[in-house]
């Protein structure tokens, strides 16, 4: 919201105070000032000029070489405007003036061949209009090198200033000064009204009847005959266009006025275009269709509050007026309408029209309805003073039930309480006096105070303490430099996915964040997706339901940036529907999880000077999903994996398993798959359910004895049948073998020519050992030599050299 | 017979250890006397044919035999890796070591690690909360009534009109106030969702971290305290800060707390938009409507409550101008933190 400082002036003294101090002291109280526009700063280089000559450019047909004069030099300036004459006064920007529409700085150029040194303006080039039909030109006595701001009055200060929605009091000039009073110990002056009524009495003219009360507890109006309607004067004109708006004629322009005065919207009738002259409130009962004043039909809920005549709709209440009765250039008798209607009435209105108004944006937050009847008179007032219409006699306010003012019992120790520092009593009466707040004493401790009906947002206590503190000031209160912390145990509820982090770190992986939010195919690929009922776009339609799909969209853009070999990881949510669940009514229609997945794609050793280049297989996948599962200990529990080569997003593919849960699955991406995200080089995947992980009960862990008597280590190599799997093999000598063999590891496998068709080599090392002794080769003989029988029979293998 | 045959293989061995020229020599004829079907080995075995009166005997011989050859073996080894020493010192140690590679978490966990680690030493501890919420502990327990204004502040992704994506992480308070009873000290890192444009400056999503304390003698003098400590753990000593009042329906009073701008040290510059301020995080008192929400008793139990955006943070910290760069996942980018 825009406000000018000149326009407050006009209600609080701030003779002496800086509008840096202003800023400031704005801001510190909670009306942030987003943005200061210095009028005397912005316009500082624009000064009168003397339009000497002017001549056909002789290059362009639309194009004028003029001579401006700022009083002491004659500058040539090349100017398209079709108005600009000889003998103008006009606004004449020097080399080296910014302009502020557009922020760019006039330098000496030419224009068509011509060289131009500066600019004549139209009005949008300044900001103070979106005028760009010609030059503007001014007053003829203006003398030439005058600075601009003196001659046009461009002396103001504008703040951006945003009020937050708990703050409708703040919503105009009367709002702001009000805090200004507040904060500099002013007093703050409302416009005295006198009203010169006639003899016609309103009665006789209109009459108003509420049939909503709920929703429009107050109507008040004052019927204003006579008015011609014209171009505003210039102070009125001047005040709307310093705080951006448009001037459209004196009655449009007044209600304007008025509202960014006190802060109350007003609408203006055409008397003689309601029918019945009569105004009726009251609410739709089904849909209904409305045209607008700005000529568009739009269609209302039923329950829309409506301003009707006798016979039709003539405006939506507090949104928008309707075209069927907004002012004319014939308008001759109009009657004001003041209102306060149901703040949550006007913002379903207004969100369901998807239309905010200036009105509705004030009455959606909350208006004064102790106000209503004051700016209706202002507003008459001004209709009389400035359209010279006839205001007539008495006024129409159905107000069937008084909005009271609240009382609410302040405790100063309560005040101490939260805020951790003393006010003192004094302190607090003051800031809350100045802001409107009137004050009983009732004890040393308590007081009574009364809310105006303008502060809607304060409503108990504690809204007072924050009235006192924002305007003493929050950094008048002490920081404290120590705290007292319990001595309980502290949860860390992240804990489990930082090891993970670091584990997944340590293993060579770097941590992606990726966004939930996809297109449907993506979202589609690996669960039931939740749809997002307002997305932003269809890229963005869905959540995800697994980790995949963002993962290898990024493997994608990275492959597309020329990053080919990439080691990543993820951890975050996915959300499923539940099966037979198609929408989201409750948390039992779907389920949310945390995941985890790791990627590998691309070399994982590139061409060096010690070895050859090399790619990222399965078993690399496999060997970081082990290590990382010893890291968590959890290998022991997560012990029987399941190979398949029969998956919809995998070649082949592998699961980790904790009795019949299915915790984690990954492998290597089918090809169709990566197709639909244009990656054409291998991938490989796992990704876990972080949820079950954590339910796991990992075993407390406790020293084991560390081993004092070697280990006896056997090799043997035996041809195979190539079907035959390591594990099958593994499993056989594991079983068989005595208890003194801890460990069988697998460290050579080939095939060749040599040891015939559909054959393969598997070279097996054995590790025997015992933790109460040292094994004699005799025994250690006598187990191997078994299981080398037992190798050789149990696959028809035969052993090599 | 036997004895024999083991005084053939001493001098066999003797014969082939002297030709002997390399490491890969030496292996071959390790493996040909010592290994499991060498030579030693079948020797070995054909010890059950021998007289049971010569068995110790030979035995013993074997023994020997064995032991003898493991110790030539083993002294030639080791001065064959004398030899390769030797050979190192004409190596060209100045080429390129060989690479590793430690991965690292992204840069807003490292940001968001980093602020959970100041509070947790301030004795919070951290709880997370579900990103798809209810309406009714992202907004109606929060003090965001139904066609309020307020709402307007937070524009958000819905899934149904009870169901939505939450908005900020302030949830994850009621879900922690309805579990257990004062004192309450914790933060709330997470994933929020706003439904705004994405560009340069904003993302359809984000991550916050919350913080709230409860218990009966808290002060908004004590929550300055807090965050004013927090700054300058974080930010360093080098600023001066401030706080405004502003606006949350969660807390009252509320406020905004800004640091001098770090990049022009808070004579203006485009990042703090000329103000020479920068906002770093909302925070106020927890509303009496919240506790009452969650049962709490207003008049004895004090809260303070506060939030604070890490993409925000982190790209004022790390130079980062737009706010898709975290999202897009370039490794170089992972990889330059």
């Amino acid at each position: 919201m825009k406000i000018s400082l000149n326009w407050l002036k006009q209600y609080i003294d701030l003779e002496g105070i800086s509008s840096k101090d202003i800023v400031h002291k704005l801001t510190m109280s909670g009306l942030e000032v987003e943005e200061v526009i210095d009028q005397n700063k912005l316009f500082e280089k624009f000064v009168v000029g003397f339009v000497t000559d002017k001549e056909k450019h002789p290059n362009a047909d639309r194009l004028s070489v003029c001579k401006v004069s700022d009083g002491s030099e004659t500058f040539q300036v090349i100017c398209g405007a079709p108005n600009v004459e000889r003998g103008q006064k006009v606004v004449f920007a020097p080399i080296g003036t910014l302009i502020p529409n557009g922020n760019f700085k006039i330098k000496k150029t030419k224009i068509r061949g011509v060289e131009s040194h500066g600019m004549i303006c139209a009005e949008d080039e300044l900001g103070v209009s979106e005028d760009h039909s010609g030059i503007m030109v001014l007053d003829a006595d203006s003398e030439e090198g005058t600075p601009i701001t003196k001659v046009l009055g461009l002396n103001d200060v504008i703040m951006e200033i945003a009020v937050t929605p708990n703050r409708p009091d703040a919503l105009s000039h009367i709002g702001v000064a009000r805090d200004l009073a507040a904060l500099f110990n002013k007093k703050l002056k409302i416009h005295e009204l006198s009203l010169d009524e006639s003899n016609d009495d309103i009665n006789s003219l209109a009459s108003i009847k509420i049939e909503d009360e709920l929703n429009c507890p107050r109507y008040s109006s004052r019927v204003v005959t006579d008015i011609k309607i014209e171009e505003s004067p210039d102070w009125l004109k001047h005040r709307l266009k310093s705080i951006g708006l448009r001037p459209i004629n004196n009655i449009v322009d007044i209600t304007n006025f008025v509202m960014h005065e006190c802060g109350q919207p007003l609408h203006a009738f055409d008397l003689d275009r309601l029918n019945g002259k009569i105004i009726i409130i009251k609410s739709t009962k089904t849909k209904t269709r409305f045209t607008t004043l700005d000529s568009k039909e739009r269609e209302l809920a039923p329950g829309t509050l409506m301003i009707c005549d006798a016979e039709k709709d003539v405006a939506i209440a507090g949104v928008m007026g309707g075209e069927n009765s907004e002012i004319y250039d014939d308008t001759k008798n109009v009657l004001i309408e003041s209102a306060y209607f149901n703040p949550s009435s006007i913002r379903k209105t207004s969100k369901h029209l998807q239309l905010s108004t200036d009105a509705s944006y004030r009455f959606e937050r909350g208006t004064d309805p102790g106000n209503t009847m004051y700016a209706a008179e202002r507003t008459a007032q001004l209709l009389m003073e400035i359209a010279g219409g006839k205001i007539a006699k008495g006024s129409i306010d159905i107000y069937p039930k008084i909005i009271k003012e609240l009382e609410l019992k302040l405790r100063l120790s309560r005040v101490s309480k939260i805020l951790g520092f003393d006010v003192s009593k004094e302190n607090t009466i003051t800031i809350l006096t100045d802001l409107g707040f009137t004050i009983d004493e009732i004890s040393d401790d308590e007081l009574n105070v009364t809310v105006p009906t303008f502060r809607p947002d304060v409503e108990r206590e504690v809204d007072l303490i924050e009235e006192i503190a924002r305007i003493f000031g929050y950094d008048n209160i002490p920081t404290i430099p120590k705290i007292s912390i319990p001595l309980g145990a502290k949860q860390d509820e992240t804990s489990f996915t930082d090891h993970l982090k670091e584990y997944a770190n340590s293993l060579g992986l770097f941590e992606m964040i990726n966004n939930p939010l996809q297109l449907e195919s993506l979202a589609k690929l690996t669960g039931r997706a939740i749809l997002v009922s307002n997305p932003q776009s269809m890229d963005m339609a869905y959540l995800r339901t697994s980790l995949l799909s963002g993962a290898l969209s990024v493997v994608s853009r990275n492959l597309n940036k020329g990053e080919k070999n990439l080691e990543l990881f993820e951890i975050g949510n996915v959300f499923n529907l539940y099966k037979g669940k198609n929408t989201v009514n409750s948390f039992d229609d779907y389920v949310e999880d945390e995941q985890f997945i790791f990627v590998l794609t691309g070399k994982k050793t590139e061409r060096e000077w010690y070895s050859e280049e090399k790619d990222y297989d399965f078993f690399d996948l496999k060997g970081i999903v082990n290590t990382f599962m010893e890291k968590i200990s959890l290998d022991n529990v997560l012990n029987d994996s399941y190979y398949t080569i029969d998956n919809s997003i995998y070649d082949y593919c592998f699961t980790g398993n904790i009795k019949d849960q299915l915790i984690g699955l990954g492998g290597k991406v089918k090809s169709s798959v990566l197709k639909q995200f244009d990656i054409d080089q291998d991938v490989f995947c796992f990704e876990m359910n972080l949820g079950k992980l954590k339910e796991i009960t990992v075993p407390e862990k406790s020293y084991n004895e560390l081993l004092k008597y070697p280990k006896v280590v056997r090799d043997f190599a035996f041809i195979f049948d190539k079907a035959i799997k390591f594990e099958e093999v593994q499993n056989l000598i594991q079983k068989k073998g005595s208890k003194l063999l801890k460990d069988v590891k697998v460290f050579d496998i080939f095939e060749s020519i040599d040891l015939g068709k559909d054959k393969k080599s598997m070279a097996f090392q054995l590790e025997y050992f015992d933790e109460e002794r040292t094994l004699t080769e005799e025994e250690v003989e006598k187990d191997f030599s078994n299981l080398i029988k037992l190798v050789s029979k149990g696959f028809n293998a035969k052993l090599r050299g | 017979m036997l004895t024999k045959k083991i005084e053939q293989t001493k001098k066999d061995f003797t014969t082939e250890f002297t030709n002997v020229e390399n490491s890969s020599d030496l292996e071959k004829i390790r493996i040909k006397y010592l290994g499991r079907n060498g030579t030693i080995s079948e020797l070995f075995d054909r010890l059950k044919e021998a007289d049971k009166k010569d068995k110790p005997l030979i035995g013993k011989n074997l023994n020997l035999l064995r032991n003898e050859i493991t110790s030539q073996i083993n002294e030639a080894k080791s001065s064959f890796s004398k030899q390769r020493k030797s050979e190192t010192q004409s190596l060209d140690l100045t080429l390129p070591g060989k690479k590793y590679q430690i991965g690292s978490r992204h840069i807003l966990t490292q940001t968001l690690d980093e602020i959970k680690s100041i509070f947790k030493s301030m004795g919070f501890s951290v709880h997370e909360g579900p990103e798809l919420e209810s309406d009714y502990n992202n907004f109606e327990a929060l003090n965001f009534p139904e066609d309020h204004p307020a709402r307007d502040m937070q524009d958000t992704f819905f899934i149904s009109e009870d169901f939505l994506l939450r908005t900020h992480t302030s949830p994850v308070q009621i879900r922690l106030m309805n579990k257990m009873q004062p004192p309450v000290r914790a933060i709330m890192p997470g994933r929020v969702y706003r439904n705004e444009a994405v560009s340069a400056r904003s993302y359809c999503m984000f991550h916050q971290v919350e913080g709230l304390y409860v218990d009966t003698d808290v002060t908004f003098a004590e929550l300055k305290g807090t965050l004013v400590s927090f700054a300058h753990q974080f930010y360093g000593e080098d600023f001066e800060y401030r706080f405004r009042p502003s606006f949350f329906p969660f807390t009252e009073p509320s406020a905004e707390m800004d640091i001098t701008c770090f990049i022009c040290k808070g004579s203006g510059c485009k990042i703090c938009k000329y103000s020479g301020w920068l906002e770093i995080l909302g925070c106020g008192m927890v509303d009496p409507n919240v506790f009452k929400c969650v049962h709490y008793d207003s008049e004895k139990y004090i809260g303070y409550a506060f939030g604070m955006g890490i993409e925000r943070i982190a790209m004022l910290k790390y130079g980062i101008t737009d706010i898709r760069v975290f999202f897009e996942n370039d490794f170089r980018f992972l990889k330059q933190f």
